[in-house]
């Protein structure tokens, strides 16, 4: 005959995997794991299962949280590739960009990792060998074609407060107006999320042909035929 | 002895909720901190409460297991947060 004690603490066990189904975000779920896998050696080891109770303490909670938080860690990852060292003016230009693009991440609960590199050359060669997910060119050449909406009115409003420190030197060296920094994206579906999420004045988004254009309309035509 | 392991399971309700309501991670490491430690001590005070000294060896293990593995995944979450900063 099992003392009443026993069944409360049976009760904290569907309580706690309750609790850790209904997570979303994948680090707050690893935690929860950890509770569950806590409160689950407590109850194996007052059912009398000490040996169990081991095991669930030593591989359910230690190493599976372990590999779990490195798996995670290593996936949910957008690694987006930089030129290394700017100007000021293009370094408070690539700050406002970043700042929406890791709120937009965020929703996703993804992270972004900045990897620099030395010339421009270098940069658009890791997006060819597929080391980083996506690069931003702040300074692209003048001579290229730029879209019409391009002026200095399209930067985010809390740029202006930031790039006012910056602006003689930007003026002197040459006195256009600033364009929005270039993201070459090389996943289409990062290139979704961004073009749906992200404000549009801040980025110039493309996929690595060159193509500007929403992916999705291909997608409804193979599905209506 | 029940009425003290009673008020041990009310106790860990609290870390529990702690760790459902609120959103910061390291809040949740916290609640997951005082959760391992207590069910860990529930495990040491069942084994008192009936004379069982495999359930307490595995209660001790438990408890020093249960730190190391906080350890770890703290490391790592701290590093992940150095690296999104940075």
């Amino acid at each position: 005959m099992m003392d009443s004690y026993v069944y409360v603490i049976m009760a904290l066990l569907p309580l706690s995997a309750l609790m850790l189904v209904i997570q979303t975000s994948p680090y707050q779920a690893l935690v929860i794991r950890g509770i569950l896998g806590a409160v689950a050696a407590l109850v194996y080891a007052i059912l009398g299962g000490a040996d169990v109770a081991l095991t669930e303490a030593l591989v359910g909670t230690m190493l599976s949280i372990t590999l779990f938080a490195v798996a995670v860690r290593s996936s949910l990852v957008m690694r987006l590739g930089v030129l290394v060292a700017p100007e000021p003016s293009q370094e408070s230009l690539r700050q406002s960009l970043l700042a929406p693009l890791r709120m937009v991440l965020n929703r996703y609960h993804l992270r972004l990792e900045l990897v620099a590199y030395p010339h421009p050359e270098a940069l658009q060669q890791a997006l060819q060998a597929k080391e980083v997910h996506g690069i931003c060119r702040v300074d692209f050449p003048l001579g290229e074609e730029t879209p019409a909406r391009v002026s200095s009115t399209v930067i985010a409003p809390d740029l202006a407060l930031t790039a006012i420190p910056s602006l003689p030197s930007g003026a002197e060296s040459d006195g256009s107006p600033a364009a929005p920094p270039r993201i070459t994206l090389r996943v289409p579906r990062l290139y979704e999320i961004l073009t749906t999420e992200l404000p549009p004045a801040t980025a110039q988004l493309q996929t690595l042909n060159g193509d500007r254009t929403p992916l999705t309309p291909p997608l409804i035509l193979m599905e209506k035929y | 002895m029940t009425a003290v392991i009673l008020a041990m399971i009310a106790a860990l309700l609290i870390p529990m909720v702690e760790a459902f309501q609120d959103e910061d991670i390291w809040q949740r490491m916290l609640a997951f901190a005082s959760i391992a430690t207590k069910t860990s001590v529930m495990i040491l005070a069942v084994s008192v409460l009936r004379d069982d000294w495999m359930i307490g060896v595995v209660g001790v293990l438990i408890l020093s297991v249960g730190n190391a593995a906080l350890m770890l995944l703290a490391h790592v979450i701290k590093r992940l947060n150095e690296v999104t900063e940075g």
